[in-house]
């Protein structure tokens, strides 16, 4: 039972690590909380339903590409859109974050409006599949969540640690004038930024529409990979990783448990805040805050 | 001509005017210095030409084509900087922040060759190629801040207070290695509040005050200017150690102090504090 928990924590913590890595890579570099990044989630799992469900059907690992796909774009605009001229004034990363709760609660009233509070199921894909190792039973969807998310975390690794333009952002989250001063387009820069962190969304969303199901507010749950970020640091790639992780264990440990009786799964979200709360008392930067260590 | 830059006004906000009609020009294979003091407006300077300031008026031009004032821009015409307090990326290695310098560049074995004559130039730097950045001491900053620069193969490359915060043994050498850079065929614009090295290495150079240039001429000469020699190679110094000196009651000739106009120069004193 108990190890049977730890898988599902780390499965769910696995998905919110791919979520907080989103928020982390782009508060690394312009320094703002990006809340619509929740509605970009959100979007991600619609398209996965559109293509999957509603108007056609793409069987799972296409539709899976789509939305990332779909996500990141939505992202680029999302930036080019509400960000980038205040960004280019060099507007304090205040006003980015509040223009990004605009953006966010829009994009889900727009949701709202137009395809309507309805919950959508995407297909079970995994969901109703079950692997047993001895008394364990492990939804195939759980393993695959986590291998993927996992894989594709390793993936942004590479591409932040090989590439050009990785280094480039790695530089930008330091000083992202002088990355400009040594020919770096800052648009195109902030645009590859914000298609990945979109990209990494769009699959999150896709394994939470599978996992629960696809409706307006359910960028909501993305709130939780944002403490995941706090808690590991925000604007660190291996704290988003270890806030998501943790924040999905602690999570799937008091579902489980119970005080004198009554079981303490209500209390679960009570308690994901709570210790935001606590932890920003005690150790605001996280884990692995900028002020810590280096950022990304 | 290699570097033009003509009538550049430059403000912070409404009321700061930064540059006022700032007109110079640098041509191929030259060093050229612009001297002046704390506030005078060099970095300023430095910042537009590289694009990350606009000038409310002004050209800038890069052999009679006007570059516009857009940091990838410039880059992309040959213009490289390297900023005052270097701006290295602490974070990263030292061979990522040199292969940053070459972003723009596609000939991968233009860029090795590259690194191989910046690793002849300051051969500290080929034995700290993974090390990060912030572990170096300043001057091995320095050098790999000009390093970076060197790494877009640039026409022109800008040095904005090579000198700041490093030892006298250091300055040298990071004048000697200018020296170096330019020899091999790459031309230089250095702005400077060491006045003497930056005179020195210089065939021409310019006194920025205020904002405005109001000197240039060749570096030796310059070297010799009275107002110059006060106001920025220290030469005041003296005269206020023999005020000093008749103050307390011992005897003092001014023979060689300098004109009035030196003790008047604005910013006399900030120098003889450097």
């Amino acid at each position: 039972m108990f190890i049977q928990t730890i898988i599902t924590g780390l499965s769910i913590g696995s998905v919110y690590a791919l979520m907080a890595v989103g928020y982390s890579l782009v508060f690394s570099v312009l320094n703002f909380s990006n809340f619509a990044h929740g509605a970009i989630i959100t979007l991600g799992a619609y398209i996965a339903w559109a293509v999957m469900v509603h108007y056609l059907q793409v069987p799972f690992f296409p539709a899976l590409l789509l939305s990332m796909g779909g996500a990141g774009i939505l992202a680029f605009l999302n930036e080019r859109i509400a960000y980038s001229t205040l960004r280019r004034r060099r507007a304090p990363s205040l006003y980015l974050m509040i223009s990004a709760m605009g953006v966010a609660i829009s994009l889900q009233n727009l949701l709202y409006a137009t395809i309507g509070a309805k919950l959508y199921a995407l297909p079970p894909v995994f969901a109703m599949d079950v692997v047993h190792i001895g008394d364990l039973t492990i939804s195939k969807m759980d393993i695959f969540a986590f291998v993927f998310s996992a894989l594709t975390i390793a993936v942004l690794h590479l591409i932040l640690i090989r590439t050009k333009v990785g280094v480039a952002i790695r530089a930008a989250a330091h000083d992202m004038e002088m990355v400009s001063v040594l020919g770096v387009n800052l648009d195109v820069l902030v645009g590859v930024l914000f298609f990945l962190a979109g990209s990494l969304g769009g699959m999150a969303g896709v394994f939470m529409g599978v996992k629960y199901m696809v409706y307006p507010s359910m960028g909501w749950i993305t709130n939780k990979a944002y403490i995941g970020a706090v808690i590991g640091g925000l604007g660190s790639l291996p704290g988003a990783i270890v806030g998501g992780l943790l924040l999905g264990l602690l999570e799937a440990l008091v579902s489980v448990s119970s005080l004198g009786g009554t079981s303490l799964s209500t209390y679960r979200d009570v308690f994901s805040f709570g210790i935001l709360v606590i932890l920003l008392i005690f150790k605001p930067t996280g884990f692995f805050g900028r002020h810590v260590e280096d950022k990304l | 001509m290699l570097l033009s830059v003509e009538g550049l006004n430059v403000f912070y906000g409404e009321a700061i005017h930064a540059l006022r009609d700032v007109s110079f020009s640098v041509e191929e294979g030259e060093i050229v210095s612009i001297i002046g003091a704390n506030g005078a407006g060099k970095s300023t300077l430095m910042w537009t030409l590289v694009g990350l300031l606009k000038p409310k008026s002004g050209r800038i031009l890069m052999r009679e084509k006007p570059v516009r004032p857009i940091p990838h821009l410039s880059v992309a015409a040959g213009i490289s900087l390297v900023p005052e307090r270097r701006r290295l990326f602490p974070h990263l290695t030292v061979r990522e922040n040199l292969l940053l310098g070459a972003y723009l560049r596609k000939d991968r074995k233009g860029v090795e060759e590259d690194a191989e004559r910046v690793y002849q130039l300051f051969p500290i730097l080929k034995e700290r190629l993974s090390q990060y950045a912030g572990t170096l001491s300043g001057g091995q900053q320095q050098m790999l801040a000009i390093g970076r620069a060197l790494m877009s193969r640039p026409k022109v490359l800008l040095l904005d207070e090579p000198s700041l915060g490093l030892a006298p043994v250091l300055v040298d050498q990071v004048f000697r290695a200018i020296q170096d850079i330019a020899a091999s065929g790459t031309t230089i614009l250095l702005v400077e509040q060491n006045a003497l090295e930056a005179l020195q290495i210089a065939h021409r150079a310019y006194v920025l005050e205020v904002g405005r240039i109001v000197l240039e001429g060749k570096g030796k000469e310059l070297l010799n200017n009275p107002i110059v020699r006060a106001a920025y190679l220290g030469v005041a110094q003296h005269t206020e150690i023999l005020l000093e000196r008749t103050n307390h009651g011992e005897s003092a000739t001014f023979e060689d102090s300098p004109p009035t106009t030196a003790t008047t120069a604005p910013d006399s004193k900030m120098f003889i504090m450097e």
